[in-house]
């Protein structure tokens, strides 16, 4: 009988809202067909008075000024942090070209580094060649005698000379 | 619902124009219930009125962006329930174990049934303040989407269809979480119902 739809329907009208005069009629002719129902629906007509007792939370009498005072605030500041970033553009991309220089300097930096490191490498090996001796002018090679002196002659085989005379 | 039908809606669409007056005149009409729903959201009348002010604030900063897609006071009541659940969700972060937590077998219950170890002498001994100290406690013991659910139900401003759209699920499910908080309601309240401590004196 609770499920009846006729009942939950009424009990559902009655959770929202007190029941009119006429709604309330054809409650308790039905009750009168099923008196089984009743116990159910003075308990919920209990409670639904229960949770009309329900007193209203304090609110504050100066509530509304006190939103309309904050929500006054809140609209300086935004015009506050709109006026920073300015009507000029080129003020909201200041810290995006601060940024890209960075990167552009660090990039040009690096360059310069790998460049100068190749170039002390190169000095390095060209100071190594030049502390090699420096050789005879090749001119000197057309005489003879001068390449004779450039190596010195084998000494004389001392023992063959005595074996010979 | 077309503005015209709803005349809150109407001034929502005066303060997105920048009216301040028709804000003041929302503010005004809707403050106690805001109020009284995140009371009894948050089980805390003091920390309510905070959170509802911080609820017309956004409705406020939303207005640029407002259409008429529903009637004004459930969207209204969405903000109310957004910002009730995450102020819960906050203290939840707290180590203490949440109030809301739902019992994991019976989800009617919440994890931490807190016993009343007041014994009531017979209904007709209770005076009217403690009577509804009893309803706020029962009621603050339900998992909080049946609490909002009645709640909800008792602001004249929504229709089941209404608060349905407010709590996220179906009607039918609406109505079922109604109906479970009630029986809940009803089980602990028994011993005053059954007496008849609330009927209108004669």
């Amino acid at each position: 009988m609770m499920n009846d739809p006729l009942f939950q329907q009424w009990r559902e009208l009655s959770w929202r809202r007190k029941l009119t005069a006429a709604e309330d009629a054809e409650v308790r002719a039905w009750l009168a067909v099923h008196p089984e129902a009743q116990p159910d629906w003075e308990a919920e007509t209990a409670l639904n008075d229960a949770l009309g007792r329900l007193p209203e939370v304090p609110v504050a009498t100066n509530f509304t000024a006190r939103v309309l005072q904050a929500v006054e605030l809140d609209r300086a500041a935004s015009a506050r942090e709109r006026k920073w970033l300015g009507w000029q553009p080129w003020k909201r991309w200041l810290p995006r070209m601060a940024l890209a220089a960075i990167v552009l300097g660090a990039g040009l930096f690096s360059h310069h580094e790998v460049v100068a490191n190749r170039r002390a490498k190169l000095v390095r090996s060209v100071e190594v060649v030049s502390k090699v001796s420096s050789l005879p002018s090749p001119a000197i090679l057309e005489d003879f005698d001068a390449i004779q002196r450039l190596t010195p002659p084998p000494a004389a085989d001392e023992q063959l000379l005595s074996l010979l005379q | 619902m077309p503005a015209e039908h709803d005349p809150d809606a109407a001034l929502m669409l005066r303060v997105k124009q920048g009216d301040t007056h028709a804000f003041a005149e929302l503010v005004d009409k809707y403050k106690q219930p805001v109020t009284n729903v995140a009371a009894r959201m948050l089980r805390d009348p003091t920390e309510a009125e905070d959170l509802a002010q911080n609820v017309f604030i956004q409705v406020y900063k939303s207005a640029p962006r407002y259409e008429v897609a529903s009637k004004f006071s459930t969207w209204l009541f969405t903000i109310v329930r957004n910002l009730c659940l995450n102020e819960i969700r906050r203290r939840s972060r707290h180590p203490a174990d949440s109030m809301d937590t739902a019992h994991p077998e019976q989800e009617d219950q919440p994890l931490h049934q807190f016993e009343d170890k007041k014994t009531f002498s017979p209904p007709d001994s209770l005076l009217q303040g403690e009577l509804e100290q009893k309803i706020e406690q029962v009621l603050a013991e339900l998992p909080e989407n049946q609490r909002t659910a009645i709640v909800l139900c008792r602001q004249n401003e929504l229709s089941y269809e209404e608060i349905a759209e407010v709590l996220g699920c179906s009607l039918s499910a609406t109505k079922s979480l109604i109906h479970r908080g009630r029986e809940t309601l009803k089980q602990k309240l028994k011993p005053y119902l059954r007496t008849g401590a609330w009927s209108e004196p004669k």
